[in-house]
């Protein structure tokens, strides 16, 4: 396996107008592994998969992707890169056949190449029963599978995908991530997502806030990295749990869903997890049936991240 | 019992040969968080484009706050707010004009609009945004101020269309709080998501399938019927476990015996076992507790599995 770096990205800057949309973005990958771009809204991970698909005019000390460098002739670049932009960019007008085969032809993929590799991606979406059907008449979902196996069709070794299951149902969306999980060893995959369980199903996070790469790694050492303990009360009130457990003076943050409420303790003032259970089950005026300690899950993790605590 | 807020019976919706909407029926009590759910393709849109009167159904009947919409379609949007997925706000206005315009529509002007405005933008943090274009605002505010719009007629009832597809994991959460404040405050919201995590949210989900409902219940009680159970891990030392156990099974759990403690199944969390929980993890010293709930996305495969066998 080659160690060669496949991005290497060094104070990438992209201005548009008066606004820095990348604020001096460094950052290395190599390898063949699932890479998730996550951050807040407008934090630029768009604009981040645009540059790396070689599709704008950027700044930088180094920016090099696939060994191109993405400031000069990005040709030979494009045509190792698939890349699905988050809205469709496929012919409505032309079957799923019909789309398949326009990119193959464009790129100059032989015939016998295109219908092995063509039946074998349309048999892995399941949309090998919807050939003729005209890609604007697909459903969301299977709009995406579309664009991905599109993009699949030339085996690229970077593969870019900007929210391409935003919108999507759970199912297709699983159907989705067994499509990229089976390219995993065959090229860098990035996506960007707002998905949590999709970010926690990544080998490796990068995380963007405000033009710039805040934290990398892991989904576990991003999570280790958070100076956070997180509790759970259970009840029948779970936002009177909230309002009265805001009032404990080591409690961060808290919030209701369902049947409990998640509450945040920052680690520095942390009393100690036998004491804040019991105060949860002794808070005032509300009734907590039960309280636990859970280990820091992907929701608080990103939640951190993007309250821009000290890590 | 109060008279159920939106009410819609046999509502079939044909296409030529193609029934998107199939002899379905929706029961809304006021003042719920409804939350509406399908695999993409499944009718969802169709169904509330007919509920709020764009679209004339086939057959059936619709009452929205006890306006029939089929016969009186145009009467029934004082009674409703509308947001979709791709928010409505007019590019080139600011925030501020476009409030303007979205007034005019519902004849609110002067004091009146100033003071429902006001409280609006306070509630919403939107005063930071109001002298922006509307292309500028970042997609978290952007989608509140679409929320803001769509209530500010004060209308008794919400139909929000993925109103956080694409919206990062904190502006979510805000939304979701702004939610259940209208709910709260009397409103009922009739919702769809793909964020399954986001269905704690709600009071009750109805699950659509090939335009039939599969599945229609609380939250709880759909995690009792289409999981398996809560699974509860309790790490203690061997000398306490016999008695856990025995305490255990007499609240009618299942109890297994494992390497480092108990593992207990429940097909649903009752006071009286949370009690319980609470004295096994607070009598013995080195116990801990951890409950796992089923997720909400399993519970969506095994409605649609379950559907596709009753085919």
């Amino acid at each position: 396996m080659s160690t060669e770096p496949v991005i290497e990205l060094r104070g990438l800057r992209k201005r548009y107008g008066a606004r820095l949309a990348l604020d001096g973005v460094d950052l290395t990958l190599a390898g063949q592994q699932i890479v998730g771009v996550v951050g807040p809204d407008g934090a630029g991970k768009t604009t981040l998969i645009r540059a790396l698909a070689g599709l704008l005019n950027v700044e930088a000390e180094t920016a090099r992707v696939l060994g191109f460098d993405v400031r000069s002739d990005v040709t030979e670049l494009k045509a190792q890169t698939g890349y699905v932009p988050q809205s469709f960019g496929l012919h409505r007008d032309l079957s799923v056949m019909e789309n398949l085969r326009f990119t193959a032809r464009l790129q100059r993929l032989r015939d016998p190449e295109f219908t092995s590799r063509a039946t074998d991606l349309l048999a892995r979406t399941g949309l090998a029963p919807f050939v003729n059907r005209a890609a604007g008449a697909l459903s969301g979902g299977m709009k995406q599978k579309l664009a991905i196996a599109n993009a699949l069709l030339l085996k690229p070794a970077l593969l870019l995908l900007d929210e391409p299951t935003a919108g999507v149902d759970v199912l297709a969306r699983s159907e989705i991530w067994t499509m990229l999980e089976h390219e995993r060893d065959a090229a860098l995959i990035l996506i960007s997502t707002s998905y949590l369980d999709e970010a926690a199903r990544c080998d490796r996070l990068v995380y963007l806030d405000a033009g710039r790469v805040v934290a990398t790694g892991t989904p576990r050492e991003l999570r280790a990295s958070v100076p956070l303990e997180l509790y759970r009360a259970w009840g029948d009130d779970p936002r009177a749990i909230v309002r009265a457990a805001r009032s404990l003076p080591y409690v961060g943050s808290a919030r209701a869903t369902g049947r409990f409420a998640r509450i945040e303790v920052p680690k520095h003032s942390a009393p100690g997890d036998a004491r804040v259970l019991r105060e949860l089950m002794a808070l005032p005026g509300v009734r907590v049936q039960f309280a636990e300690h859970l280990p820091l899950d992907m929701e608080s993790t990103l939640l951190a991240l993007a309250r821009g605590g000290p890590l | 019992m109060t008279p159920p807020i939106i009410r819609a019976q046999g509502l079939t919706k044909r296409f030529g040969d193609f029934t998107a909407v199939d002899n379905l029926s929706i029961t809304v009590q006021p003042g719920m968080i409804f939350a509406f759910l399908g695999a993409n393709g499944s009718g969802k849109s169709t169904t509330i484009r007919m509920l709020i009167g764009l679209l004339q159904p086939t057959a059936g009947t619709i009452e929205v706050d006890g306006v029939d919409v089929i016969r009186h379609a145009r009467r029934v949007r004082d009674h409703i707010g509308y947001m979709g997925q791709k928010v409505s706000l007019y590019a080139g206005l600011t925030l501020r004009e476009n409030v303007e315009f979205y007034a005019g529509l519902f004849d609110l002007s002067g004091p009146e609009l100033a003071q429902r405005w006001g409280a609006l933008r306070e509630r919403f943090s939107l005063g930071d945004a109001e002298g922006e274009k509307s292309e500028d605002l970042p997609a978290g505010i952007r989608q509140r101020a679409g929320l803001a719009l769509s209530t500010l007629h004060a209308p008794r009832v919400l139909f929000l269309d993925e109103p956080t597809a694409g919206v990062d994991v904190h502006n979510r959460g805000l939304f979701w709080e702004l939610i259940q404040d209208e709910a709260a405050a009397g409103v009922t919201v009739f919702v769809t998501t793909h964020f399954l995590e986001e269905v704690d949210y709600c009071d009750w989900v109805s699950f659509i399938d090939a335009g039939k409902t599969v599945a229609d219940a609380e939250p709880e009680a759909l995690r009792q019927r289409y999981s398996d159970g809560y699974q509860i891990t309790i790490d203690l030392p061997p000398a306490g476990r016999a008695a856990a156990q025995q305490t255990l099974q007499d609240v009618g759990a299942q109890v297994r015996v494992t390497a480092e403690g108990l593992r207990v199944v429940v097909p649903t969390l009752e006071p009286a076992f949370l009690a319980t929980l609470d004295r096994i993890a607070t009598e013995r010293t080195a116990t801990s507790v951890h409950i796992e709930q089923p997720a909400m996305t399993d519970v969506f495969r095994r409605v649609l599995a379950d559907s596709a066998l009753d085919l």
